[in-house]
């Protein structure tokens, strides 16, 4: 079946090039379209390549992620929070962290330019997706990923069962993407179910408590489940085992990870894990791929 | 492959004749007994190329220890530096564990997004092998690294009264024809005293890893109080990275030159640095010596094997001449495997 998808390589093979240029070190220009604020310290940049035919062409595998660079400041991994289905810009949503992103967040104008490289990693194995119910599972930050892939599974609705998206912050005002995961919510898009740590004394009509407790909240077909799952280390160490205890096969579970990234092309060994690059195997990798990796995840 | 002979006088001219394929680059002796690669244009007399091994390995002369990627004018584009181009070079006196390792770095650098720095160098590189001797700290050969049969233009390796040279390339077959008058064909005496010469050199080597299943037995011996033991010995001073011929993990940081440019520089690295795998926030997912230790050992032994089939490391015995704890690779896994 055509997903409309670039094909997913398996690594150490073919050799190939990045859409942003043979030199997988070099970045292609793009320039800031819109800076928007998401909450307090994240914010959404939305990019433009500035060759037209790489705007153009350019596409991607939910999950996957882009390098963005600032010669001379810095350079950072940061995933993909849009689907390929609305391609034309190049999303990226960033929290401030240390010093390319604080520069971002300080200097970046719309209009300025900077580097992009990619789209780099592996994305979401969206092919054995079809025709299944998919849980998505989000902690923090781990939202800009699985929005991607929200976005996706929408817009091929009729390819997929149920959509579930269970998504914990630690705040109402931590919530990242809230007004459009409500309006897909109230639009029966997907299942949507919110949840904060603490309600800080706002306004909240979600749930309070950790996002692996939803899971317990919501009725599961586990024999036509997949699971996808984006968050901190906690976030997997209670997911997984609840996941596990459903009966979900350890195949069916998939997680994006975060490494220390230099290249993000296979080459600098910082992301490595026994014998996996992250950049390049993942960053999302099966249960079963990741339990069998030292210190992928803490177990 | 065609095989030739070389009388041992013409040495000299052989390496003068290299000249004309590229600096040409050899072991030679920086201190007594401390040996290292230079440049050897000038003065061929200082090639040393039965030194066993430069405490640095080739791999500089392919990835400089630090080069600038790329730069950019002041508030210019980056563009692609030609820093690390090199140039033609010829290596001359590598040995058969080199060579392994020169493939080994091929694997990495030239495969799914191959690495236009790397490339650049290597496809001018011409290697001229050369046969040694193993000592007490060499074990290729319980490595299958200790010959080559493949990866060189030419290889030299001394045999009675003579040299045998192991043509491997066409550049091996050019540098050949320009040279008609160094080289004879080879006798069946040659031969004989070439496969003299190999058994003879396995029994040579005394030091010994038992790689039978040693993933596995790494994978049973992931938890094992040796990993602590090793970690508390360990400076992780990355001795044992920089001197490693396949060791080829770089950092890249960014830099405001002089002109107010910008460059992006890439320097070597090593996976027992402290922050090697520390993220923003300062969360490090190897923060223990330990385990970083353990992951040097396992991404050489184990993850190596799994992902391309076999080891990298080549047995060159470097590490164990460079660790200014005594680590010694060999009885690591020894210990790991309870023989030792
Ligand atoms: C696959 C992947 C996807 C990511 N997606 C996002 C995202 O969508 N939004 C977002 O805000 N952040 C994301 N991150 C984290 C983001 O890359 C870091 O926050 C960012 O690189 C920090 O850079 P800095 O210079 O501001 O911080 P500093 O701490 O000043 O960075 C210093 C150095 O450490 C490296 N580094 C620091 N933290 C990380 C890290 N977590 N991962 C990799 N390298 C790091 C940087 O490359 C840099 O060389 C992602 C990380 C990975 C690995
Ligand atoms: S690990 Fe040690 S013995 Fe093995 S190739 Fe590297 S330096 Fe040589
Ligand atoms: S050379 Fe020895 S002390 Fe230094 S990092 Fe390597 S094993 Fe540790
Ligand atoms: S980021 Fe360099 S190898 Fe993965």
């Amino acid at each position: 079946m055509n997903l409309g998808l670039p094909p997913m390589h398996r690594p150490r093979s073919l050799e190939r090039e990045l859409a942003t240029g043979a030199n997988p070190y070099l970045p292609a220009r793009a320039r800031v379209m819109r800076i928007q604020e998401l909450v307090a310290d994240a914010r959404l940049f939305e990019l433009r390549f500035s060759d037209p035919e790489l705007a153009r062409s350019f596409t991607w595998r939910p999950g996957q992620f882009v390098e963005l660079s600032v010669v001379g400041v810095g350079e950072g991994p940061f995933s993909l929070p849009s689907s390929p289905t609305r391609s034309g810009v190049v999303q990226l949503a960033i929290r401030r962290a240390g010093v390319l992103t604080n520069f971002l967040f300080d200097h970046l104008r719309e209009g300025d330019e900077v580097g992009l490289r990619g789209p780099l990693g592996h994305g979401f194995p969206v092919e054995r997706f079809v025709d299944q119910d998919v849980l998505l599972v989000a902690g923090g930050l781990g939202m800009v990923p699985v929005r991607g892939l929200l976005q996706y599974l929408i817009d091929l609705r009729e390819h997929f069962g149920r959509v579930i998206l269970l998504y914990g912050s630690r705040s109402p005002e931590q919530v990242l993407f809230r007004d459009e995961l409500e309006t897909y919510g109230r639009r029966r898009d997907a299942e949507i179910l919110l949840t904060v740590d603490s309600t800080n004394g706002r306004p909240w009509e979600g749930r309070v408590g950790v996002v692996t407790e939803l899971v317990d909240d919501i009725e599961l077909d586990v024999a036509r489940t997949v699971a996808a799952a984006c968050g901190p280390p906690v976030l997997y160490r209670f997911l997984l085992k609840r996941l596990a205890a459903l009966g979900f096969g350890k195949n069916r579970i998939y997680l994006s990870l975060e490494r220390r990234m230099e290249c993000g092309v296979g080459k600098c060994g910082h992301c490595a894990v026994g014998y996996t690059f992250t950049c390049l195997h993942g960053p999302v990798f099966s249960y079963w791929d990741a339990i069998n990796l030292p210190e992928l995840i803490d177990q | 492959m065609q095989t030739l002979r070389m009388k041992p006088d013409l040495m000299a001219e052989f390496l003068e004749a290299l000249a004309a394929w590229g600096r040409v680059w050899a072991p030679v002796e920086r201190e007594d007994g401390l040996f290292s690669l230079a440049v050897i244009d000038g003065d061929v007399t200082r090639a040393r190329p039965d030194a066993l091994r430069t405490a640095v390995p080739f791999k500089k002369l392919l990835l400089k220890p630090r080069f600038t990627m790329l730069q950019s004018a002041a508030g210019g584009t980056p563009v692609e530096s030609a820093d690390n181009d090199a140039g033609a070079q010829v290596l001359f006196g590598a040995h058969a564990c080199d060579i392994h390792a020169l493939k080994i770095l091929d694997l990495l650098f030239l495969a799914d997004y191959p690495d236009p720095y790397y490339r650049r160098n290597r496809e001018r590189l011409v290697v001229v092998g050369y046969g040694c001797w193993p000592d007490d700290r060499c074990f290729c050969d319980s490595l299958n690294t200790s010959t080559a049969d493949d990866g060189f233009d030419l290889f030299l390796t001394p045999i009675e009264d003579g040299i045998q040279v192991v043509v491997g390339s066409s550049v091996g077959d050019d540098i050949v024809r320009a040279n008609r008058h160094l080289f004879e064909p080879a006798t069946r005496r040659d031969a004989r005293h070439y496969l003299e010469r190999l058994s003879t050199r396995k029994e040579a080597f005394k030091l010994k890893l038992d790689v039978t299943a040693l993933p596995f037995v790494l994978e049973l011996k992931k938890d094992d109080p040796v990993w602590d033991e090793l970690g508390r010995k360990c400076l992780c001073c990355g001795s044992c990275s920089m001197v490693c011929p396949t060791c080829s993990c770089f950092n890249v940081a960014d830099e405001v030159t002089a002109d107010s440019g910008a460059a992006r520089v890439r320097t070597w690295d090593s996976c027992l640095f402290r922050d090697y795998a520390t993220v923003a926030g300062g969360h490090s997912f190897r923060g223990d010596r330990g385990d970083r230790v353990r992951n040097r050992y396992y991404h050489k032994q184990e993850a190596f094997v799994r992902e391309f089939g076999m080891p990298s490391c080549v047995g060159c015995g470097r590490c164990i001449d460079n660790c200014p704890t005594g680590i010694h690779v060999v009885e690591v896994f020894q210990h790991v495997r309870g023989t030792g």
